[in-house]
């Protein structure tokens, strides 16, 4: 099993040790307000056409996980009161590619 | 039905609150959520342990499900409102659960929890205490469900929409992004099934399109009103949420749901399966 580069724990409060990572290419990260964590707030995830694929709302640490496929993909975040942000990012097969946004 | 029928506001809810033959409920796979904080009077399904049979793959049978709306306090007569996380996904399929058991007063509350916690609307953790009823529901009313054996003669004869994401439906994943990707054997399409993700109905906050957005995008995407549809998904609860605009919105008629869905005929020995772009 192949776990997030680095030790510790994961910037966002993610746990990954639960997941099998081997075939898995995995968007994670944290959202951020001025303030502390963005929560409660909505994470989507974007193919690189602009479609939809997929939303979850971040935990109350402002993180969420996706597992995508290799390629690029754009990371969109809906939060009360804030505009949305949005960033691009590329994963690969057993990676976890890290993203951290500011709404 | 029409849009006005089905659907309801933040608004209607608090102009509700106090009315007792009207019940909130949130349904949700996680319902973590829930238990945080939930929308006032609002009493909690869970998607998985309450809805679905334990032991076999089939939703629960008449007696369970009479036994699960009495004792939550709901009784026939009643008007139950559905919400919930994931777009209402599983809020649309209780919708789609609860009419084919024969509920007669069934709303949405459209664009769901995301919708409410994005104006920041007040949540409570209180738990609302309802008094047991008697609930007697109908035989399942097949018209709005479909089987495999019934997808599978539908292939080039009816309208079979696709809802899942592109990537989905190309193959290139086996289940939505935010679960690992470990569902059904194969991954790809049910031949001759139009792919019209479910999100294209969907405003970004959650809310459905407009009736003319709707129509507009269900015709752009080949669908041909004068043949039969079925939709499916992944598990059939993103394919309840096109149900719902399909058969409750619009007022189609003729619309099914395929709730075994592709983690059904993924793994089915012997039917056809297409991959990529091609219908």
């Amino acid at each position: 099993m192949t776990v997030a580069d680095g030790c510790g724990a994961p910037e966002g409060g993610v746990k990954l040790e639960d997941t099998a990572l081997g075939s898995q290419a995995v968007v994670a990260g944290t959202v951020r307000t001025p303030d502390g964590p963005a929560y409660p707030a909505y994470v989507r995830l974007l193919n690189d056409s602009g479609d939809f694929v997929a939303e979850v709302p971040t935990a109350s640490d402002g993180g969420f996980r996706f597992y995508a496929a290799p390629g690029e993909w754009t990371v969109r975040v809906l939060a009360p009161g804030r505009e949305a942000v949005q960033q691009t990012v590329s994963t690969d097969v057993g990676k976890v590619a890290r993203v951290a946004l500011q709404v | 039905m029409s849009r006005s029928d089905v659907l309801v506001d933040a608004d209607w809810v608090a102009a509700h609150s106090g009315d007792p033959d009207v019940v909130l409920v949130e349904v949700d796979e996680d319902t973590t959520a829930y238990d945080k904080g939930h929308i006032a009077g609002a009493v909690k399904i869970d998607w998985k342990k309450d809805l679905q049979d334990p032991v076999r793959r089939d939703f629960i049978d008449k007696p369970s499900l009479e036994a699960l709306l009495g004792g939550r306090g709901i009784g026939n007569d009643d008007t139950i409102v559905l919400y919930g996380g994931n777009n209402n996904w599983f809020a649309a399929y209780a919708y789609w659960f609860f009419k084919l058991y024969g509920h007669e007063n069934l709303k949405l509350l459209d664009g769901g929890r995301k919708k409410w916690e994005l104006e920041s609307r007040e949540l409570v953790t209180e738990v609302p205490q309802r008094e047991a009823k008697t609930y007697t529901a109908n035989e399942p009313d097949t018209a709005i469900r479909a089987l495999r054996d019934e997808v599978l003669g539908a292939i080039g004869e009816r309208n079979l929409v696709d809802v899942r994401s592109p990537d989905e439906y190309v193959g290139r994943l086996l289940a939505p992004a935010h679960l690992p990707q470990e569902q059904a054997q194969r991954a790809g399409h049910i031949p001759t099934a139009r792919n019209i993700p479910w999100a294209k109905a969907a405003n970004e906050d959650g809310t459905y399109k407009s009736d003319d957005e709707l129509r507009e995008l269900y015709a752009e995407a080949g669908l041909d009103e004068g043949r039969d549809t079925i939709a499916y998904c992944r598990i059939g609860e993103r394919s309840a949420h096109t149900w719902f605009a399909l058969h409750e919105i619009l007022d189609r008629p003729n619309v099914k749901n395929y709730d075994g869905s592709w983690t059904e005929w993924g793994s089915l020995v012997g039917v056809p399966v297409a991959t990529g772009d091609e219908a």
